[in-house]
């Protein structure tokens, strides 16, 4: 398969090449994902869809560096990550990545102030109060810093998350389903915010929904249907 | 209940311990059955052992144990009443074979002895026992196996008792009326009474024990016995076995009550394990409550679901318990066996119950709370995850388990007092313990956002749930501190006697000393330039009345005059006050006095003995009055002959009297000891070094045993660690997978949780040096009357050994922590 087109102006921050996963189960081999050839630019804005089991999780894990994959490589702005250790592939994230999930992951003994400063602290960042701070003041919680995710509602906690996900102002973003546990009224105000903080900071954003109206608002979608891309 | 339900709560058990949901429950329970089970067979045994005995204890029906021979009458009386005699003299003696030397118990027998009961010894093989129901004939003496082992003999070799050599014929294994007490632990030498003139030991005024041993019908034993108690002295005490219950030695006594105690302490921290084991396990089964409630079964069933499976787990858990405490029980005898009489009863299937039922009863106190909780899930719980059951009243928890626990002290103490003071004391202690260790906590949680990120993640571990930690952290700190009081009091109490002792002490006590023989013994050791203290006169007597009222009127149970009074006393006079004597009130003697005593200011304290007091002694079956003239304070440990009573020159002068010295000999002139001992065969010698030795392997081995328990307790402890971790773990899991999500590394999470175990088990040794040294302080100076040092090289070592251990056991709990793939996060976990 021939890899992607890429934006002109812009260098490859995400390239993955015949990536494939498989599980040995009592049945035999399972084919998770197979062949998959990706080059994704600096900048872009890319849905990944499919339906549920397709594999679309399994390659945002193997893209992000959260998993390992049987086969292929993948490289992050231009560092190949399938031949680092799982530290290696820490530092990496903690360097380069943003998430945002579904069920927003939020440590919920942290107030919401300590969760966006929780990767900036990672990495020594001195100033990861005025940063954490300032991010929540951008998303509409500055009222809410010291409140603990249990007393947050559902939208709020998912602002929480986009605060921290651009926090440390990572080049790639992954987000999982970010409005799937919204309802539909709090769910498009989150993608309105995911949308302006990203392009705000040039980030390159990796979506996985099963909106197609949402799909629709990237610049590029990628279809994985039976572990494969089509 | 019908098969199927049966069936159902079968396949959930076997699925939930397959997949290690109830591992940490099994275990702990395991700990508790087995070292009850442990603890009930040893004391079922022992206790029994002493039963059975009963009848022979006193190798007679009725003794008479007295200091001296008894009237001549008395055994006409007994004649008459067609009762049997037999008669045992008991005294120590220093024997001499090979050039080593050994304290031994001596017991001459009369031909009859012994009346009740039977003797066992065996021949060269040690093989075959025989049982014989006569002691040894004139000429011959049994010994123990210590004794050809320490002195290098073999049977038919002659060993010399004073100065009658005698030829030993059997190894002697078992006699009916040997007591349990700490006198008796010297090995025995039993010979024929006829030989015991030649001996030349007996002579008046020489430290023995009579007993005149008499058997016959009960009618008989009844009408001897009415027609002697009018006539006793003080001195001379009445055994039956009727009135006499057989009784084990005080050490033995305690250390079966400490074990008993410990063994509660291992039951509870195990029960703590337990009630948070099956916290999670609860937690963990609400959705499938929840799920099974929406599928139609009523909460009953619910209840009989859960209860079927823990009781079929507690039944198969106890049953291995009780099997793991038979083995456990051995072990204790072993460690024991030099204390224990040599015939053991046969372990008892009713103690084996006893462990088995603990098992159920703890449980049944410590789980049950948290699955009654399973019956309050709601349906509901289906479509709202966050609907959880109320938690059962925290006062009905409480009241189980301090129930249950109240019922174990009682039984080892048998006394509602003493069970009361111990759960009174062990409850507040708890609740200031707790309360202390939640005030630290609040402490760190104040402190914890000004750290950095590693400590602060590290710290939340303990913080987050408070309740358990204080729980981790009692645990521990009881379990050390028990540990370090067992091995502080008798490393202390060893090291403290041998340093208190100035260079060139006494070394050796020689007792018995004939009037005649004193400047012979005197001239002896100044001819080998041994230095000695100064020979003081001893006469036997018994302290009766103070002012004309009778002596047991003014003492308490166990108190220093309460020993002072119940045994004869060593009185002596002296024309100069003792040398390290003090006076602290009256004055020494005056010429124009008449019959002085000065009294050692202690016991007079505790007897409340003042100046100008009369007090009456009974000495030889006559009474002699003595005023107070003066008090004295001494040092006991100064290894030189110390009098609580010294009388005025001449007061005893009509008694017959032996003498008492110390004497310091440098092991280089060891040899001296063969020759005095040989040339004064009466006189005792003790050797100080060989009753200290023998006193530390005494400790030893109930310290030993004590520590066993302990390490059943230590084991607990980590129960309840793994308990509250996994309690904890899935929490644990998802945060640790989160941060790695964010790019936390191994070696960040690891720091973390060597500071959350490492700060624990500090905390945890520090506690346990803090219980252990106020308990120690308030041992020493109010109980034990040594000298009370802080020991800091201990309390710094033991909370660093303790946060080493606590952080290694902690880690292999939250293995998994760094292991999960960070994939798990987008998978919902």
């Amino acid at each position: 398969m021939t890899p992607t087109q890429i934006k002109s102006h812009s260098h490859p921050i995400i390239v993955a090449e015949n990536l494939a996963k498989t599980v040995l189960t009592a049945e035999g081999t399972l084919h998770i994902l197979s062949s998959i050839d990706l080059i994704i630019n600096s900048g872009e804005s890319i849905a990944i869809i499919g339906e549920s089991g397709s594999g679309k999780s399994t390659l945002i894990g193997l893209l992000a560096g959260l998993d390992t994959s049987t086969s292929g490589s993948i490289s992050l702005n231009g560092l190949d990550i399938t031949q680092m250790n799982e530290d290696g592939r820490a530092a990496i994230r903690n360097e380069l990545i943003g998430f945002v999930f579904q069920s927003f992951q939020l440590l919920q003994g942290l107030t919401a102030l300590e969760n966006v400063m929780l990767p900036l602290e990672l990495r020594g960042d001195k100033k990861a109060k005025a940063i954490a701070s300032r991010l929540l003041e951008r998303v509409g919680l500055a009222h809410r810093l010291s409140h603990t995710p249990k007393q947050l509602s559902g939208g709020e906690q998912q602002r929480v998350a986009l605060a921290r996900a651009f926090a440390t102002q990572p080049k790639i973003l992954f987000a999982d389903e970010p409005t799937g546990n919204l309802d539909s009224k709090t769910g498009a105000s989150i993608i309105d915010l995911l949308f302006e903080l990203n392009s705000e900071n040039q980030t390159t954003l990796i979506l996985v929904t099963h909106d197609a109206h949402l799909a629709a608002r990237c610049e590029r979608t990628i279809k994985i249907e039976a572990g494969q891309q089509v | 209940m019908n098969l199927s339900r049966f069936n159902l709560a079968l396949r959930l058990l076997w699925r939930d311990s397959r997949s290690g949901e109830l591992t940490i429950l099994i275990i702990a329970l395991l700990i508790a059955v087995t070292s009850s089970t442990a603890i009930s067979l040893f004391s079922d045994r022992l206790q029994r052992t002493m039963t059975l005995q009963a009848a022979e204890f006193l190798a007679a029906d009725l003794v008479i144990a007295c200091p001296t021979p008894i009237p001549t009458d008395w055994q006409s009386r007994a004649k008459q009443l067609n009762l049997t005699l037999a008669q045992t003299v008991e005294f120590p003696s220093v024997l001499i074979e090979h050039d080593e030397l050994l304290l031994a118990g001596v017991k001459a027998v009369s031909s009859s002895y012994p009346l009740r009961g039977l003797l066992k010894t065996t021949g060269a093989d040690y093989n075959s026992e025989t049982i014989t129901h006569a002691g040894p004939e004139a000429g011959r003496v049994w010994v123990e196996k210590r004794i050809l082992s320490a002195l290098k003999l073999n049977i038919g070799d002659s060993l010399t008792v004073g100065e009658k050599p005698l030829t030993i014929s059997n190894i002697i294994t078992y006699e009916p009326d040997k007591k349990g007490d700490l006198y008796s632990f010297s090995p025995r030498v039993m010979m024929n009474d006829a030989d015991l003139t030649a001996t030349g030991i007996i002579q008046p005024g020489s430290h023995v024990h009579y007993f005149f041993q008499f058997s016959g019908d009960q009618e008989a034993i009844v009408n001897f016995k009415q027609w002697l108690q009018p006539q006793l002295t003080p001195s001379q005490k009445i055994m039956d076995i009727h009135e006499d219950r057989p009784e084990l030695g005080t050490a033995l006594i305690r250390a079966e009550r400490y074990l008993g105690l410990s063994s509660i302490l291992v039951i509870l921290i195990s029960g703590v394990a337990i009630a948070m084991a099956t916290g999670r396990y609860t937690q963990r089964h609400f959705n499938a409550t929840a799920l099974l409630r929406c599928l139609g079964c009523q909460q009953r069933e619910i209840l009989w679901l859960y209860c079927s499976q823990f009781l079929i787990l507690g039944l198969l858990t106890s049953a291995i318990g009780c099997l793991l405490g038979w083995f456990a029980q051995r072990g204790l005898f072993k460690l024991l066996k030099d204390l224990l009489p040599q015939q053991i009863a046969n372990p008892n299937l009713s103690a084996l119950g006893f462990g088995f039922s603990i098992g159920i009863i703890v449980l049944l106190a410590f789980a049950l709370p948290p699955i009654l909780r399973l019956k309050n899930v709601a349906p509901l719980r289906v479509l709202r995850q966050d609907l959880e059951p109320l938690p059962i009243s925290a006062w009905f928890v409480y009241s189980l388990s301090i129930t249950i626990i109240g019922l174990l002290i009682w039984r080892y103490t048998t006394d509602v007092k003493m069970t009361a003071t111990v759960l009174g004391t062990g409850l507040i202690t708890l609740l200031v313990l707790s309360v202390l260790i939640y005030g630290l906590l609040n402490l760190i949680a104040s402190l914890v956002p000004k750290m950095s990120l590693t400590w602060r993640f590290g710290l939340q571990g303990l913080i987050r749930n408070r309740q358990a930690t204080i729980s981790q952290i009692l645990a521990f700190s009881l379990t050390l501190a028990a540990m370090l009081l067992s091995f502080t009091v008798r490393t202390d109490l060893i090291n403290n006697w041998q340093q208190q002792l100035p260079e060139n002490a006494p070394n050796h006590f020689a007792l018995n000393i004939f009037p005649e023989q004193q400047l012979a013994f005197k001239a002896d050791l100044q001819q080998d330039a041994i230095q000695g203290s100064q020979f003081y006169p001893v006469v036997r007597g018994r302290l009766t009345k103070i002012n004309h009222t009778p002596v047991q009127k003014f003492v308490s149970k166990d108190s220093q005059g309460d020993n002072a009074t119940h045994r004869e006393l060593s009185l002596t006079w002296t024309k100069e006050l003792p040398e390290d004597n003090k006076l602290v009130a009256g004055q020494w003697w005056t010429p124009t006095q008449t019959v002085s005593v000065s009294v050692e200011q202690k016991l007079a304290d505790n007897l409340k003995i003042n100046l100008g007091d009369l007090l009456t002694f009974s000495i030889d079956n006559q009474l002699v009055y003595a005023t107070v003239t003066s008090l004295r304070a001494l040092k006991w440990d100064t290894m030189k002959p110390n009098f609580y009573m010294v009388f005025s020159p001449g007061s005893l002068d009509a008694f017959p009297s032996t003498y008492i010295t110390s004497f310091y000999l440098p092991e280089a002139k060891k040899d001296l000891l063969n020759t005095l001992v040989k040339k004064y065969p009466s006189t005792t010698v003790l050797e100080v070094d060989l009753i200290l030795k023998q006193f530390k392997t005494l400790l030893k081995q109930l310290t030993q045993a004590i520590n066993y328990l302990l390490y059943f307790a230590l084991m607990a402890g980590f129960t309840v660690l793994f308990a509250a971790v996994y309690a904890t773990l899935d929490n644990r899991i998802y945060e640790g997978t989160l941060m790695r999500t964010f790019g936390a590394n191994r070696k960040f999470l690891r720091k973390t949780q060597w500071i959350e175990f490492g700060v624990l088990g500090l905390i945890s040794g520090f506690l346990a040096v803090i219980i252990a040294e106020a308990i120690l302080y308030a041992l020493y100076t109010r109980v034990m009357a040594i000298e009370y040092q802080p020991n800091l090289t201990l309390s710094l070592i033991v909370p660093v050994i303790s946060a080493l251990f606590v952080s290694l056991v902690g880690l292999l709990g939250v293995k998994q922590v760094l292991n999960r793939p960070p994939i798990h996060v987008l998978r919902g976990l």
